[in-house]
């Protein structure tokens, strides 16, 4: 059989079956290599599950609601802003059978909607318009069971308030696209929304809501009593400087900030200054009680005005004659003031000042604070005039921070909105000593017991505080008739725990309170009825006030020269 | 020999592979079933974010004390309505307490409720993407 070859015949078949050989082996390897590979896939899949398995593993429980803006909650837990997934509602027009129809029936669910507004919508030339944006569960069930043609979802996610307009100045609001643009909601804005390498993280206020709705309950109903075109309110912690209620009338609801005025949206809490007036004497005589210029047995003649440069500084409440310091701060004399901080000096008195945080813009966690405005110079005469309150423009959220480090016992604490532990809390500085910070408190309570700010009383809660009325500076003038009538309040003063401040602007005086539009008269009754309010919400023991273990606490010596048998 | 090698290897090939594709087939089945499963936790938790806010919504502050002012006798809590608990007095022992029997049964043993609970685990409120709450 075998051919017996020679030569190159030979030489050539040899080299073409070696060849062969060859290619099949190469070919015989990879086949091999596919059917491992196969067989490995069949067994194990592709490999790619290793991965996606533990990439849903790592992310907590499901992640899939993760990419949502993050909520907001009150110190209690209840919700104050969320995002909810919303249909919104659009039409082809070019799919759509008959347009008058579609318009009738929807009309019957979407109640808000006119017919000649959808039809006019449905007659533009584009294949797609939006009819309704950010429908409710029910009415998207609603145009679902209406079973027409041409109309269509998508989904959406829309910010939610559930408060509405309780909490609008400091949470803020954010656009369309869901940003962050004021309060909270825009100093939080990454936290918020989380980023690539952080996730959302939900956000804790120090606002309580019981709180905060009492306090604009009390300050609205007081707004229209005294016909005041706004009015502003704060409630907080004295120890942890935690804002428990901040509220700022006219407010706005932050579902839809747009149907809203800027006036509406001005904060008036954090971002107006203002002139307080005679709340600024608690600073005065803190001031020179702390630093010694005139003891608690001293005081000053205020029979005749000042005249200083042209200015005449005179008493709203004149009583003309000698008056020791706790007279001067109950009665609130202006002249007392002047002098008593005169006796200082402009120079600590601007020092003092700055320590309690009044001459700097303050830090608080919303973009909205206002810086306020100090005097061009500060002279004799200027802190005159800053004595009482005139002169410099504060914040009622620093007037209501340098309160609460005078009644705490001296420390000041930067305000926040977020909510603090109590034992992790560090004082920013001392401003007076704790000796002074009681004698404070044992002033501020006679101006409630025996001064100008009696209506401010709450039975059992043992309320302090100060009236504070100034005239608006208008232009560069003073306007007579309009006012800013404030009262700053601590309480319980044996140890006291919240600061509440309340203020009106522009009150009207009416026939109840003898046509007197003075903070004693407008202000002060929001106090009296607020702290009664919130006092048992905020877990405060009342006291009985006529007791003699109270009476022995807030005694305070007056010292007064007041003839005790009047001339008559 | 030869033969029964063959029938033995082809048997063997059929028996596996039957084996690796009814495997590769239930895999494929409980990743199916875990997809929809996770979709439903999120419609579940959407379902939950709607209905806190809408629990929140309902109890606004101000609805509250509006309802409270309508249907409940309660004012302001005045000071002497305040006490603490130490100032609470003990209640008067009753000697007529102590003779009324000690039944000898639990009372509700032999209670069934007018509707009967349902069986198996609890479900979930849905909301569905083609709208409404299932």
């Amino acid at each position: 059989m075998a051919l017996r070859l020679d030569g190159s015949a030979k030489e050539t078949l040899e080299r073409g079956r070696n060849r062969l050989v060859m290619a099949g082996v190469i070919f015989a390897f990879c086949f091999v290599v596919l059917a491992g590979r196969l067989v490995g896939l069949a067994i194990s899949g592709i490999g790619d599950e290793d991965v996606m398995a533990s990439e849903a593993d790592s992310v907590p429980p499901v992640a899939i609601s993760e990419s949502k803006r993050a909520e907001i909650r009150d110190r209690n837990g209840v919700l104050l802003a969320t995002t909810l997934t919303t249909a919104s509602l659009f039409a082809e027009p070019k799919n759509v059978i008959n347009p008058k129809e579609l318009a009738a029936k929807l009309t019957t669910v979407l109640d808000d909607m006119s017919e000649a507004a959808i039809l006019s919508k449905l007659a533009s030339a584009r294949n797609f318009v939006w009819l309704k944006r950010n429908l409710t569960p029910t009415q998207q069930y609603q145009v679902n069971a209406l079973g027409i043609p041409g109309l269509h979802f998508r989904e959406e996610e829309k910010r939610f308030y559930p408060m509405g307009a309780l909490v609008s100045h400091a949470m803020g609001f954010t656009d369309v696209d869901n940003q962050g643009i004021a309060g909270v909601e825009k100093y939080f804005d990454a936290q918020l929304s989380g980023s690539k390498e952080k996730s959302a993280q939900d956000l804790t206020l120090s606002l309580d809501v019981r709180i905060q709705h009492a306090l604009r309950d009390e300050l609205s109903r007081h707004m229209s009593i005294f016909r005041a075109i706004g009015a502003a309110g704060m409630v907080m912690d004295v120890k942890t400087g935690e804002i428990l209620g901040m509220v700022s009338l006219p407010d706005f609801d932050p579902n839809r900030p747009g149907d809203f005025s800027g006036d509406a949206k001005f904060n008036r809490i954090s971002l107006g200054v203002y002139e307080m007036g005679s709340t600024f004497k608690t600073f005065t005589t803190a001031m020179a009680l702390d630093m010694g210029a005139v003891e608690l047995q001293g005081g000053y003649d205020a029979t005749e005005p000042i005249r200083k440069a042209g200015f005449r500084i005179r008493d709203d409440h004149p009583k003309k004659r000698w008056l020791s310091v706790p007279e001067i701060y109950m009665y609130s004399s202006n002249i007392g003031a002047a002098k008593m901080a005169d006796d200082v000096g402009p120079k600590n008195h601007k020092a003092f000042l700055a320590k309690l945080g009044l001459l700097d813009k303050p830090s608080l966690e919303i973009p909205e604070v206002g810086a306020p405005i100090l005097p061009p110079r500060w002279n004799s005469l200027e802190t005159m005039t800053i004595s009482f309150g005139h002169g410099l423009s504060v914040s009622p959220l620093q007037l209501s921070t340098g309160i609460a480090a005078i009644v705490n016992g001296g420390n000041y604490i930067n305000p926040t909105m977020i909510r603090r532990n109590e034992e992790k809390m560090t004082p920013v500085r001392q401003v007076i000593s704790a000796k002074t910070s009681d004698v404070m408190r044992r002033l501020m309570r006679l101006v409630v017991e025996k001064g100008t700010g009696g209506k401010a009383a709450a039975t059992g809660y043992l309320v302090g505080g100060k009236t504070g009325t100034a005239e608006k500076a208008v232009g560069g003038r003073y306007k007579r008739d309009a006012l800013i009538s404030s009262f700053v309040s601590a309480f319980p003063m044996n140890d006291p725990r919240y600061v509440v401040f309340a203020m009106l602007d522009e009150p009207k005086g009416n026939a109840q309170t003898h046509g007197f539009r003075s903070a004693g008269w407008t202000a002060a009754p929001i106090i009296g009825r607020l702290i009664s309010r919130i006092g048992p919400i905020l877990a405060i023991e009342p006291v009985e006030e006529e007791s003699e273990a109270v009476q022995k606490a807030m005694f305070i010596p007056i010292n007064s020269r007041e003839k005790k048998l009047a001339s008559f | 020999m030869k033969l029964n090698l063959t029938i033995i290897s082809l048997v063997l090939v059929a028996a596996v592979s039957f084996g690796l594709y009814q495997l590769s087939y239930e895999v494929q089945g409980l990743e199916k079933n875990l997809k929809s499963l996770n979709q439903n936790i999120s419609e579940n938790k959407e379902t939950i974010r709607i209905l806190k806010a809408e629990w929140t919504y309902q109890n606004r502050p101000d609805v509250l004390q509006s309802l409270a002012s309508k249907y409940l006798p309660l004012l302001l809590i005045a000071p002497y309505q305040v006490a603490s608990v130490g100032e609470v007095p003990y209640p008067q022992i009753d000697p007529e307490q102590y003779t009324v029997p000690i039944p000898r049964h639990n009372p509700r043993r032999d209670y069934t409720p007018a509707t009967p609970l349902p069986r198996g685990p609890v479900q979930l409120a849905t909301f569905t993407h083609t709208g409404g709450v299932q």
